[in-house]
């Protein structure tokens, strides 16, 4: 329903499978303070080699969302429901824990914000990467060693034949990002789920890091999942984006379309509260209140205590996600066409 | 747009400098002799108008680096940086992580002593002030952190947490004037005085950070400086913050030094920027200016990695910097940018440029901009 035409029209690799096709996703933490609705009928479409950015405040259920794709979430106290979750052809909704660990790594993988905690301090990064190559492809160690230094060239590191020796620590924290992204990308990945890759890094290292992983998509024909807050990552790299609110995908379209048109008021409270280099002096445009609570949500629209288009519908009944006029893009607001043709 | 942008409403140039805005300790009431430095070259980044406040000249500060990597070296956190901050101005400082920004924070309000160089307030050695005049300059100093109230005892009321430099500085006789003080500041912040029996597990992120500026003004200051205030925050909750403090700083009058990564916050709440490189000052200006017509590389490096605002500029031109700023254990000689600035000549890597007006700038109403650079202002 979603990226249909409008992804196959730019990707190159339309003829591939989708790199990700996600239908209604429900995952619900059961706790001592209560259940927690952390994501609710969540639909994600890739295309190989497009990269799809995933936007969102904190707390919107983002990770939650990648970790279930991926099966990484914990089986105690969460229920995870799914009509369809398929990577790059294969169907994980009927896979066994143990199919779905061998297609990590191999179909699909993960890039996680925090990369000294993801690397092992006591092995090189050249046994680390190698590893990865031993066990999935049956190299020697000599073999992958290599390999490791080929994949460390690939995404930028200088002198790889050298640093392949090195541990984590001693390499800074982009350099870390990178590895990350060569361990992940090892085995050639259909789809590559990056989490935050780069909100722990300086603006100059997150461009490094967001030009590599724009090049790796293409060369490798990869479908990318992008998780951001940040709008600035989302205008940089994405082809399509779905924006994120207390656990529900509000608004998808392309980067361009949601920027210039945003459908969702949420959407375009948050382009508004962003400052603007180009514009500066103008009073910031914030979202009054706080982000929602998943313990108590709102009744009817979640956003709608916050919202600027609130009407007595919007306390009442939730709306659901859908088509707007254009193709591939989608809304979940009772007042959708008057927000898209309000200026931004 | 106008010459000189301002956040909101009337900028340095309206601002009322220091006087009807009730406040205990003025700077005259505590000066000891007169500010070392406003003439000089420090005069160029002062703005028109608002005496300066605080004034650091040649500040340095080193630290042991850890084990390992030989006992004498040394980090060199901030390594001469010279600056003015004026009442009634906000100066923004950004710069990559490890650039010695917290570090500047804490010489600036006296947490830290410099190894050399001096702060000064109102003339006052910041670093060595002793008994009644370094309580006076803590309650005329005061900082704000990314998340003042996640350090404090969880089982503190609101009205303790905000209360405390009250008590300190015995600003509140009796309980009933220092919950009414409370109330007081709660409101300043936007919070309701009915919240101020709570306890700050109860508040969300940008509700705390709202504590965390009560707290800083509950001594009013004449300087607050902020290091990292809504790093922590999410973006639409950050705008709340950034106008509050906006909105504060300039119906107070006071001084802020406002300390981000984030160059389109920094951009919006300052009238001058600083930019950081290794300790040392690249550039320090009106805002407008340092952003629109940056004159050093570094600078224009920073810039020019600040994502889009539209697919559509994806192509354009920019300078991606190579690698990760050097450790500032053992920082390159000469000019710290030159192992990766894009118009390095040898020179850089032998003499340290000096913060200078740059030669092709013209002297403008909004004041001046300095850099240190050989070639600044070269495309
Ligand atoms: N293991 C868990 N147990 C209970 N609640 C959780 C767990 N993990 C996440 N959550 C909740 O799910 C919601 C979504 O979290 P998350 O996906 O991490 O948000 P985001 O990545 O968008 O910041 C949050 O309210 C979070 O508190
Ligand atoms: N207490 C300390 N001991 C040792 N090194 C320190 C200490 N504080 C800061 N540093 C070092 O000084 C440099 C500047 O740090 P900091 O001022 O925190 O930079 P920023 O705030 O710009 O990220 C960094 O290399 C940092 O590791
Ligand atoms: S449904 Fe109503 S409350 Fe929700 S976003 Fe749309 S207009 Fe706002
Ligand atoms: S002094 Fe030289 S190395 Fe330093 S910024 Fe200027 S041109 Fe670059
Ligand atoms: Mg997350
Ligand atoms: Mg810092």
């Amino acid at each position: 329903m979603t990226s249909g035409v409008e992804s196959q029209r730019r990707s190159p690799d339309a003829d591939l499978p989708a790199a990700l096709r996600v239908r209604s996703l429900d995952v619900t933490f059961t706790g001592r303070r209560g259940t927690v609705p952390a994501v609710r009928g969540v639909d994600l479409d890739i295309a190989a080699g497009e990269v799809l950015v995933l936007l969102g405040e904190s707390g919107s259920g983002k990770s939650v969302t990648a970790r279930a794709v991926m099966g990484l979430l914990d089986p105690g106290g969460v229920r995870v429901s799914s009509e369809q979750i398929r990577v790059a052809g294969h169907d994980l909704t009927s896979a066994d824990p143990e199919q779905v660990r061998k297609l990590r790594g191999q179909t699909m993988a993960l890039v996680f914000q925090d990369a000294l905690s993801a690397l092992n301090p006591v092995l090189s990064i050249g046994d680390q990467l190698g590893e990865v190559f031993r066990l999935h492809r049956g190299l020697s160690r000599r073999a992958a060693r290599t390999e490791a230094a080929e994949l460390l060239r690939l995404v930028g590191i200088p002198a790889p034949d050298r640093r392949v020796r090195d541990y984590p620590h001693q390499f800074s924290g982009g350099m870390r990002q990178r590895i990350l992204i060569a361990m992940a990308v090892a085995l050639g990945p259909r789809l590559l789920i990056a989490d935050e890759p780069t909100t722990a890094l300086d603006v100059t290292v997150q461009a490094q890091i967001l030009q590599l992983v724009d090049r790796l998509r293409r060369e490798l024909g990869m479908g990318v999942l992008l998780i951001t807050h940040d709008l600035g990552v989302a205008a940089e790299i994405a082809d399509r984006v779905a924006v994120m609110y207390a656990g529900r995908i509000v608004e998808t379209g392309t980067v361009a379309e949601v920027l210039d048109g945003p459908a969702h008021p949420y959407t375009a409270a948050l382009l508004r509260s962003v400052p603007d280099l180009a514009q500066p002096g103008d009073r910031l445009r914030p979202i009054p209140g706080s982000p929602p609570n998943l313990l108590a949500l709102p009744t009817g629209c979640a956003f709608h205590p916050r919202c600027d288009r609130v009407t007595e519908e919007c306390t009442v009944t939730r709306p659901e996600r859908r088509p707007l006029a254009v193709p591939g893009r989608t809304a979940a607001c009772h007042h959708a066409e008057e927000a898209v043709d309000a200026p931004v | 747009m106008p010459p000189s942008d301002h956040p909101a409403g009337p900028g340095p140039a309206s601002a009322d400098p220091a006087g009807s805005t009730p406040v205990v300790g003025t700077p005259t009431a505590l000066s000891v002799s007169a500010g070392p430095n406003t003439s000089g070259p420090l005069t160029a980044d002062s703005p028109a108008n608002g005496e300066p406040l605080l004034v650091a000249t040649g500040v340095r500060k080193t630290y042991r680096a850890g084990r390992g990597l030989g006992g004498r070296s040394r980090v060199h956190a901030v390594d001469g940086v010279d600056l003015t901050v004026s009442a009634g101005e906000t100066l923004g400082v950004v710069g990559e992580s490890g650039c010695g920004k917290s570090t500047l924070a804490r010489l600036l309000v006296g947490l830290e002593r410099p190894d050399s160089g001096q702060v000064r307030y109102a003339g006052l050695d910041v670093g060595t002030a002793r008994g009644v005049r370094r309580r006076e300059l803590r309650r005329a100093v005061q900082m704000v952190f990314q998340d003042p109230v996640a350090s404090l005892n969880p089982r503190m009321p609101i009205l303790d947490v905000v209360a405390e430099p009250l008590d300190v500085h015995r600003l509140a006789r009796g309980a009933t004037a220092r919950r009414d003080r409370v109330a007081e500041l709660l409101e300043m912040v936007g919070l309701s005085p009915d919240m101020m029996r709570r306890f700050p597990h109860e508040f969300s992120g940008g509700q705390r950070q709202r504590i965390g500026i009560a707290r800083a003004l509950a001594t009013e200051p004449r300087v607050v400086v902020c290091d990292e205030p809504v790093s922590a925050l999410d973006v639409s909750v950050q705008a709340q913050v950034v106008n509050l403090l906006a909105e504060l700083q300039q119906r107070l009058g006071i001084a802020l030094v406002f300390i981000a990564h984030d160059l389109g916050v920094v951009r919006h709440v300052s009238h001058r920027v600083a930019v950081m490189y290794l300790g040392r000052l690249a550039e320090l200006g009106p805002a407008a200016t340092v952003y629109q017509d940056p004159a050093h590389p570094y600078t224009r490096a920073l810039l020019g990695s600040v994502p889009v605002r539209h697919p559509r500029e994806r192509g354009r031109e920019r300078i991606v910097l190579a690698g990760d700023p050097p450790s500032p254990v053992d920082p390159p000689s000469g000019c710290r940018f030159h192992t990766r600035c894009p118009i390095a000549q040898d020179v850089c890597g032998r003499d340290a440029p000096a913060l200078l007006v740059p030669e092709s700038d013209t002297p403008t109403a909004a004041g001046q901009r300095l850099a240190a650079c050989h070639f600044a202002g070269t495309p």
